[in-house]
């Protein structure tokens, strides 16, 4: 079977490397003036570079063959039983094969509809066939290692799926098309799902286990996140705005907040631990309020201090790069130093400020996994229980659900930007983030 | 009721505002030093220096937008420091060099911007806006709703002079209006505004560092260096009786040619001879100063005929750089007439229609005066 994938990416590899070679010499023949020859010189050059990320694709895809494609085990705590391609029927591997063809094709095919649609083909086939594998081994594995196995993809999986990826992003821009066709493989995906293919499938399994335990747990996570948030934007704003005004204020903010951001995070929430009980033993109304040494307290109060420089950094930016012409136009023109401030400074720096807060929300969501740590809630959770475990499918599911939510929160986060930036600043916005 | 005194030098109008021995510190640097000023009304004062003379300085002052450390300004029998500083503001029109328009704003809304503040009715407001649009040559259909990032700097420096006369204050300082533009737009600013003035005759200061834009929009010239006023006169006794070295050297050794720039076309316009082609040697006749202007359908010059000895010579005319405007500067007008080579200038009027011409021999007349 080796030699077999052997043989079919030899060639390939070989011809895109020929292919390299001959466009590079084939720039600008002669008869054409100097101009022209630049710009054949220059598209030459876009092509090369995604012949070579072609070459990278096909790489990752003929590496991804000598890797374990999924593992499987006896009950969800006995050992890795690796599993490569040689365990699966010959049509699999050869459907496998396919995208990494239809990459190479796309290589030595000129740029076009035709070589379009053949990085197209096979970036959704490159989704649905690995997805496929899965539903297909799943049955095959409960035979093998009786009723209590499982099994989850494996490193040669996410090479090939890294490959897709790659092959996704070498797309200048996503059509519709490429919508339609994940679109596609994701309701296949969820059909074979129904019929219970996917049943014994590690991830599956952990997250049937935990049942509304998921809900909850990223329900807290987003209510720590929110909490620190708002807490952070209460302080910061008024904090940017101080030292935006005030030259020792800002003396005295930013270098503690770069100190702050050097302590690493786990460090500060163990430092907060005697204080806060010290706080809380003394003052016994504390705790009725939850303020304790332990908990989403700590958790906190160090997610919102994190989130405090990303706040205040962008914001005090935003203030200070709005243009003295125009601050001394609107007092020229008799505005009050309010009037500045709500028609003038506010409205120029939101932009800025809201991409800072952007920031921080997305950095926050990530520390949030820490609050775990000091006895806090969310998703972090679910990541510490299967390192504890010794469970990679209840910390894949983990982190999945905190990727999940961390895109949702952006694209969300970015909608409301566009939507309260008023149309002649939307640029500059794009160009902070 | 006020009392109205009389300009110092502008002797046919009133001291509008009167700066009195004003003194400001730029900490250890003194920006200004003891600066005597009396502004004329309805006229155009300019504040002309080298760079850091004090000149944007002392309009700075006049709208308390730099704190005098010594002295007085007294505006319509009031001192400044009495008065309520953003009331003050909002009663003079107020552009600057790099326009300061607000990004964030339309056109619309930022014409719009000191009516606003004053509170007035909404529905006076978006006449003003228009009117103004207009004023300035720029379309409100077209401009009302664009923004700032979308106006070329010509088009910015425009609606930054529509912005400033927002509120029809009797006052307005141009700090450098024109500085940020390219030589040509800063012509057809000049020219715009020559026109604007005329018709609004507003008391305005403005601040420049170019001697022919200076020369050109002044009724009062004040020139300054150091945090001192060098000479304060109208412009021809200035370029007649330069006050010192300092004021000579800075006027340039073109003196007798800036000083064409005090007159515009209009003021010296002649009737010119125009029509069909065939009539040209016809009506030229002997006539060696003039040029016979040959018109197309809608009475723009196409071409000019004019006597060179015994021959007759044409040249065409087809662009810009032939014809002059009402309120186009002699100065121009002598470049015009080299450029094509004839006697005199066309002078056309908005829809390029000839409507005179300006002859070379007027132009030497007023020279050797």
């Amino acid at each position: 079977m080796l030699i077999l994938c052997l043989i079919l990416f030899s060639p390939a590899g070989i011809v895109v490397l020929q292919a390299l070679g001959q466009t590079s010499e084939d720039v600008a023949p002669p008869g054409i003036n100097d101009t022209t020859g630049g710009m054949v010189n220059r598209a030459d050059h876009q092509i090369n570079f995604q012949q070579k990320l072609a070459l990278v694709v096909l790489l990752l895809f003929m590496a991804s063959f000598f890797f374990p494609f999924y593992l499987a085990r006896e009950s969800r705590i006995s050992e890795d039983i690796q599993r490569g391609l040689l365990f699966l029927n010959l049509p699999c591997v050869l459907l496998l094969l396919l995208p990494p063809l239809l990459v190479a094709i796309y290589a030595l095919l000129k740029k076009g509809s035709l070589s379009d649609a053949a990085l197209t083909l096979s970036g959704v086939l490159g989704l649905f066939f690995p997805m496929m594998v899965l539903a297909i081994v799943g049955p095959d594995i409960t035979e093998t290692y009786g009723p209590l196995a499982r099994y989850s993809p494996s490193s040669g999986m996410y090479l090939y799926l890294a490959a897709v990826l790659v092959i996704f992003l070498m797309k200048p821009k996503f059509k519709i098309h490429d919508l339609l066709g994940i679109a596609l493989v994701a309701s296949a995906v969820l059909f074979v799902a129904s019929q219970g293919s996917y049943d014994r499938l590690g991830i599956v399994l952990e997250g049937r286990n935990l049942g509304s335990r998921i809900t909850q747990e990223v329900l807290a996570h987003i209510r720590l996140t929110f909490i620190s948030l708002g807490i952070s934007m209460v302080i910061g704003i008024p904090l940017a705005l101080a030292s935006f005004q005030n030259k020792r204020a800002e003396k005295i903010i930013f270098p503690f907040l770069n100190l702050l951001q050097t302590i690493p995070g786990i460090a500060l929430l163990g430092l907060l631990i005697t204080p806060l009980s010290t706080l809380s033993q003394t003052f016994p109304f504390l705790r009725t309020m939850g303020i304790k040494g332990i908990g989403n307290t700590p958790a906190i109060i160090a997610l919102s201090t994190y989130a405090l420089y990303p706040i205040i950094r962008y914001s005090f930016t935003a203030f200070s790069s709005i243009e003295e012409s125009v601050i001394q136009a609107a007092k020229g023109m008799g505005m009050d130093s309010l009037q500045i401030w709500s028609m003038v400074r506010f409205p120029l720096a939101a932009p800025g400020m809201l991409h800072g807060i952007r920031v921080a929300l997305i950095q926050t969501l990530g520390n949030a996994t820490l609050a775990k740590l000091i006895g806090g809630d969310g998703l972090g959770v679910l990541v510490f229980e299967g390192l504890g475990q010794a469970s990679v499918d209840l910390v894949l599911l983990g982190m999945l659900l905190i990727i999940a939510l961390t895109i949702a929160s952006d694209r969300i986060f970015q909608i409301f930007i566009h939507l309260v930036t008023p149309s002649p600043l939307r640029g500059k916005a794009v160009g902070n983030g | 009721m006020k009392e109205h005194h009389t300009h110092p030098i502008l002797t046919d109008t009133h001291t509008f505002l009167t700066a009195e021995r004003i003194s400001v510190n730029y900490g250890q640097i003194a920006a200004l030093q003891d600066v005597t000023l009396a502004i004329p009304a309805n006229r155009v004062t300019v504040l002309i220096g080298p760079s850091g003379c004090g000149k944007s300085t002392t309009l700075r002052c006049l709208n308390a937008l730099v704190k005098l450390d010594k002295g007085s300004i007294t505006y319509e029998d009031m001192g400044i420091q009495d008065l309520n500083k953003t009331d003050l503001r909002r009663s003079m029109g107020y552009a600057i060099q790099s326009v300061g328009l607000m990004p964030h704003l339309s056109v619309e809304e930022n014409v719009d911007l000191v009516p606003r503040l004053l509170g007035w009715p909404k529905s006076s407001r978006k006449e003003r806006v228009e009117k103004l649009l207009s004023l300035v040559r720029l379309d409100p259909a077209i401009y009302s709703k664009k923004y700032p990032h979308e106006l070329s700097g010509g088009e910015a420096q425009r609606i930054g002079f529509a912005r400033a006369l927002g509120a029809d204050p009797p006052m307005l300082l141009m700090d450098e209006p024109f500085g940020a533009v390219d030589p040509l737009n800063r012509d057809q600013l000049q020219d715009e505004f020559i026109r604007i003035q005329r018709q609004l005759k507003k008391t305005v200061v403005f601040v420049t560092h170019d001697m022919g834009e200076a020369i050109r929009l002044a009724d009062f010239l004040v020139i300054m260096k150091d945090g001192k006023i060098v000479q304060a006169d109208t412009p021809e006794q200035i370029l007649s009786h330069p006050a010192d070295e300092f004021v000579e050297r800075f006027l340039g050794p073109d003196r007798s040619l800036q000083r064409l720039t005090l007159f515009t076309a209009d003021q010296w316009m002649e009737e010119a001879m125009s029509g069909s082609k065939e009539k040209a040697e016809e009506t030229l006749g002997e006539c060696s100063n003039q040029t016979y202007w040959q018109l197309d359908d809608q009475g723009r010059p196409i071409a000019g005929f004019a006597r060179v000895g015994d021959t007759i010579s044409r040249r065409l005319v087809s662009n810009a750089s032939h014809w002059v405007q009402q309120y186009s500067s002699l100065k121009e007008c002598v470049s015009k007439i080299l450029n094509l080579g004839l006697p005199s200038a066309a002078v056309v009027d908005e829809e390029g229609r000839l409507c005179g011409e300006v002859r070379f021999e007027t132009i030497q007349k007023i020279s050797r005066d």
